[in-house]
């Protein structure tokens, strides 16, 4: 395992220098490395961040410091002033910022002004939000590069920073009231005796962006069926099926549907918030890659069935939880669900990722692909590996590219050279507390108490594992343990994921696994949603799952009881 | 007892039968000169819980009491009244229930519940005098004697009434609550119910049934089927009730249909009406059962621990912010398991 000894001895990228690559907003506590002091404070890395390549600071800056602590203070959310982030490396870690006790009852106050309204328009703000959004984003996607100088591509860059901000103070002003409004509902339920892994359940079935997407999917595959698309698709690697697809007369006309899809759907990440990685639209392979497995399925509506189960699932348990209640208890349970149904976290939760996390960085991987482009790089790619502020002075003349190219290679070297430690780095750093007060870190993140007892006890067995019992059911079959949403192809039907946690990039790999595990998460991370909606047993906050499983391991996943047993390995 | 008579004047359905008066027992005292030998037996007991002393005390005033003859007059009235209640159902040496009930149990300072005992499937007159003397001894069982003693109670403060009931025929039997006992939440009736007679139920020898109702409505939310193992049965060749093996078929099958819980959510109900607060009534239901049948109250009492969880026992009511702030904000100290 890497130390923190050892983490603050790296000095971050070659040619770092945080005074200049560092010059964003931030309201209670500034991006940068590991300092001697964070020894004190509790940090934990999160699965869903991206690697941090240097233009990926822009996210870190923006979303991680300036949208967590704009919106805790303005909300305001009492018991946090949102997120400190630290880079070990490539690799993301964050910590609350805690308040004072006197702070903490006067933002309480502030927040009982503030939050019933909020609920109570919260329709018709994410409506106006997602339009604000869809407009920029259709700016910035649409508008035209080509044949721009890279000091006019810089004036553009400059809107969509500011578009970028914004969408993220929309995504964590909206992410905190509700989280807050869910658990409180959470807690409702626990006082009227109500199971607690039925809770969720009450508010699931209510479609998504990301679920009509997968739904075209769905539909683009079955169209494929018995076809020549279908037998290219079938026939060829991923990397190769749009070549192919092109290639062939007899697959004009599905192709063209593909391409109409891609347009619609195709501007998604690879992962969440990483602008190293190219979206759906720009590089379909990952896509195809999808849809060749769909192909897979026997069953043309398993997309469908699992969608009406989750409604028909979600009815029942309502059904079940108003029978054992009393008259006056169902009134206090009717209100609650209705308000919850009114500003659903669970499903806005899913919701938001198509618009925000998985979208709204592209515009400025799109402008800087443009401007690498227009300066003459030889891989438009490696602008990634500089700093924000090296592109603007690039962009306007400022610099030549000559005199970054060494660095360029090498932070490449840098980056592989941490990415390949990923399994070494520890999923908590400094002191680990007893409790976590923010909301969104307990709940998205899975910093319950239990995986801080893990975390300071280490207390782990070689053949059994226990996290939070995210999404009921057994099953069992074979461990896939998988690094990053890349390796997504070799999952097979009746796999069991092991990850350190999902991103709505891993969303179609649900329709094909028997299981889920994850390192990290709480009841409402991204796999234990999606694992409800998909009816997989599913199990997070483990720990150490990917550690301690290997690949091909023959598991059991009790999404009951939250354990996860290792049968035999492989 | 004096309860139950009010019951059975207002229409409930309660045994027939007669009590025996608080003014008895304490004639029985004073005839047989018992109470100065029952204070000097407690004088001995210097700390209340130091269990030795209460054991040993226990054991001699019982047998002191159990032992001490009738005063003519006295075992007359009982004998007469008790073939009175034979004559009125035409069976010579009829079985009752003879069952304690200290005017403590019925004060509402504090619940006496299953302190004293009862003395289920007596026949014959020797054996009703001997079971209300038991009846009366059991003022002084231990649990009653050291819970007193902690409570600074003297023994005159709490005398002893005993009723003496014709044994129903009991299909089943049990406990009901018209609130919940342990959150003491107030929309709901809480029944315990098992096969047979409820001595077994009552001193916990058996998982009983457990019931909850919506007090408003009647509606049953919740019907956990007990894994009855013993039933109290009266063996009528003995002249007792005793506990036996619950034959395969019944143990786990539940004993209550739903107009019979009909029947019982009515019943708690009223009597809670009638008393103006939560009470808990021992209750019988005889075979045969006819539909829309009755329920028999055999002992009712108030429920006086419900005073503690009153704060919490309101049903929850929603709103959003207080509820976020609690659960969601760090505020409440109230985090998710």
């Amino acid at each position: 395992m890497v130390t923190f000894e050892e983490i603050l001895k790296d000095k971050g990228y070659p040619g770092f220098d945080p005074s200049k690559h560092i010059d964003a907003r931030w309201a209670a506590d500034k991006l940068s490395l590991f300092r001697p002091e964070d020894a004190e404070r509790f940090w934990f890395m999160g699965f869903q961040w991206p690697r941090a390549c240097p233009l990926n600071f822009v996210w870190l800056e923006d979303g991680f410091a300036w949208g967590t602590q704009f919106a805790a203070n303005n909300m305001p959310l009492p018991p946090s002033n949102g997120l400190a982030p630290r880079v070990a490396g490539i690799h993301v870690y964050g910590s609350d910022i805690p308040v004072s006790a006197w702070e903490m009852q006067t933002r309480g106050a502030r927040v009982g002004k503030t939050l019933p309204t909020f609920l109570q328009d919260f329709p018709a703000v994410w409506n106006d939000r997602r339009d604000e959004i869809m407009a920029g984003l259709r700016h910035f996607e649409t508008c035209e590069l080509n044949g721009k100088s890279p000091a006019e591509l810089w004036q553009i860059m400059h809107d969509a920073r500011a578009f970028h901000v914004r969408a993220w103070e929309i995504h964590f002003e909206l992410m905190y009231p509700l989280t807050a409004n869910y658990l409180g509902f959470y807690g409702l339920c626990k006082e009227l005796g109500l199971p607690a892994a039925d809770i969720p359940k009450y508010l699931q079935g209510y479609e998504t962006q990301p679920m009509r997407s997968d739904r075209e999917m769905w539909k683009l595959a079955n169209e494929a069926r018995s076809s020549e698309a279908g037998r290219l698709i079938a026939a060829n690697e991923p990397q190769q099926i749009y070549d192919a697809l092109q290639a062939s007369s007899s697959a004009a006309g599905w192709l063209k549907r593909f391409d109409v899809f891609l347009q619609e759907y195709g501007h998604r990440c690879g992962t969440v918030v990483d602008v190293s990685s190219p979206p759906w639209i720009e590089d379909p392979s990952a896509c195809l890659g999808i849809i060749k497995s769909l192909l897979q399925s026997e069953d043309p509506y398993a997309f469908e069935k699992s969608l009406a189960a989750a409604v028909e699932e979600r009815e029942t348990k309502i059904d079940q939880a108003r029978s054992k209640l009393t008259k006056q208890e169902q009134e206090a349970f009717d209100q609650a669900l209705k308000s919850c149904q009114h500003a659903n976290f669970a499903w806005w939760n899913d919701d938001h990722n198509w618009y925000i996390d998985m979208r709204c960085t592209l515009p400025i991987r799109r402008i800087a692909l443009a401007i690498g482009g227009a300066l003459g790089f030889n891989d438009p790619q490696d602008i990634v590996f500089l700093f924000y502020s090296e592109i603007r002075d690039l962009a306007n003349g400022r610099t030549s590219l000559k005199s970054l190219t060494p660095l360029i290679r090498d932070r490449k070297d840098y980056y592989a050279h941490w990415g390949a430690r990923r399994q070494e780095m520890p999923n908590v750093l400094g002191k680990v507390p007893e409790t976590i007060t923010d909301p969104v870190v307990i709940e998205i993140f899975g910093i319950t108490d239990e995986f801080l007892e893990l975390m300071r006890t280490g207390k782990k067995s070689a053949t059994r594992l226990t996290g939070v019992a995210a999404s009921p059911g057994k099953a069992r079959g074979p461990a896939r343990v998988l690094r990053s949403p890349d390796e997504l192809h070799r999952i097979q039907k009746g796999d069991i994921l092991v990850c350190e946690g999902t991103t709505p990039t891993w969303t179609p790999a649900f329709t094909k696994i028997a299981g889920c595990v994850c390192d990290l998460g709480g009841t409402l991370t991204h796999a234990s949603v999606v694992s409800r909606e998909y009816r997989v047993p599913c199990i997070v906050g483990t720990g150490l799952a990917t550690r301690s499983i290997r690949d091909g391991d023959e598991v059991t996943v009790d999404g009951d009881q939250g354990v996860v047993t290792v049968h035999r390995a492989a | 007892m004096a309860r139950l008579g009010a019951l059975r004047r207002h229409g409930f359905e309660v045994p027939d039968g007669f009590a025996v008066t608080v003014a008895a027992f304490q004639q029985f005292i004073d005839a047989s000169g018992l109470g100065s030998r029952i204070e000097s037996e407690m004088a001995a007991i210097e700390d209340p819980n130091d269990t030795v002393p209460i054991e040993r005390a226990s054991a001699s005033i019982r047998q002191l009491i159990e032992q001490s003859p009738f005063e003519a007059s006295l075992s007359n009235a009982l004998v007469s009244a008790y073939e009175e209640l034979c004559f009125r159902h035409g069976q010579i040496d009829l079985a009752v229930a003879v069952r304690s009930s200290a005017t403590g149990e019925d004060s509402a300072g504090a619940s006496y519940a299953g302190q004293y005992e009862s003395y289920l499937g007596i026949m014959g007159a020797d054996n009703v005098l001997d079971a209300v003397r038991k009846a009366w001894s059991s003022l002084f069982a231990e649990r009653a004697l050291s819970y007193r003693l902690r409570r600074k109670q003297h023994h005159r403060e709490t005398p002893m009434g005993v009723g003496v009931l014709r044994l129903l025929h009991a299909r089943c039997a049990g406990v009901g609550f018209s609130a919940h006992p342990v959150t003491g939440k107030r929309d709901r009736i809480v029944i315990e119910g098992t096969w047979g007679l409820g001595e077994a139920l009552v001193q916990g020898l058996v998982e009983p049934d457990h019931i909850e109702i919506d007090k408003s409505d009647g509606r049953i939310i919740d019907y956990r089927v007990g894994d009855k193992k013993l039933v109290s049965a009266f063996d009528p060749a003995h002249g007792k009730v005793a506990e036996r093996n619950t034959p395969e078929r019944f143990r786990r099958a539940p004993c209550l249909t739903d107009d019979m819980i009909d029947a019982l959510w009515r019943t708690v109900r009223d009597v809670e009406g009638r008393y103006g607060y939560p009470v808990d009534l021992e209750w019988v239901i005889e075979n045969p059962w006819q539909a829309a049948g009755r329920v028999a109250v055999v002992q009712v009492r108030p429920i006086t621990a419900i005073d503690h969880v009153q704060a919490e026992s309101a049903a929850p009511r929603w709103n959003a912010l207080d509820y976020a702030t609690k659960y969601g904000m760090g505020l409440g100290g109230a985090r998710r398991s």
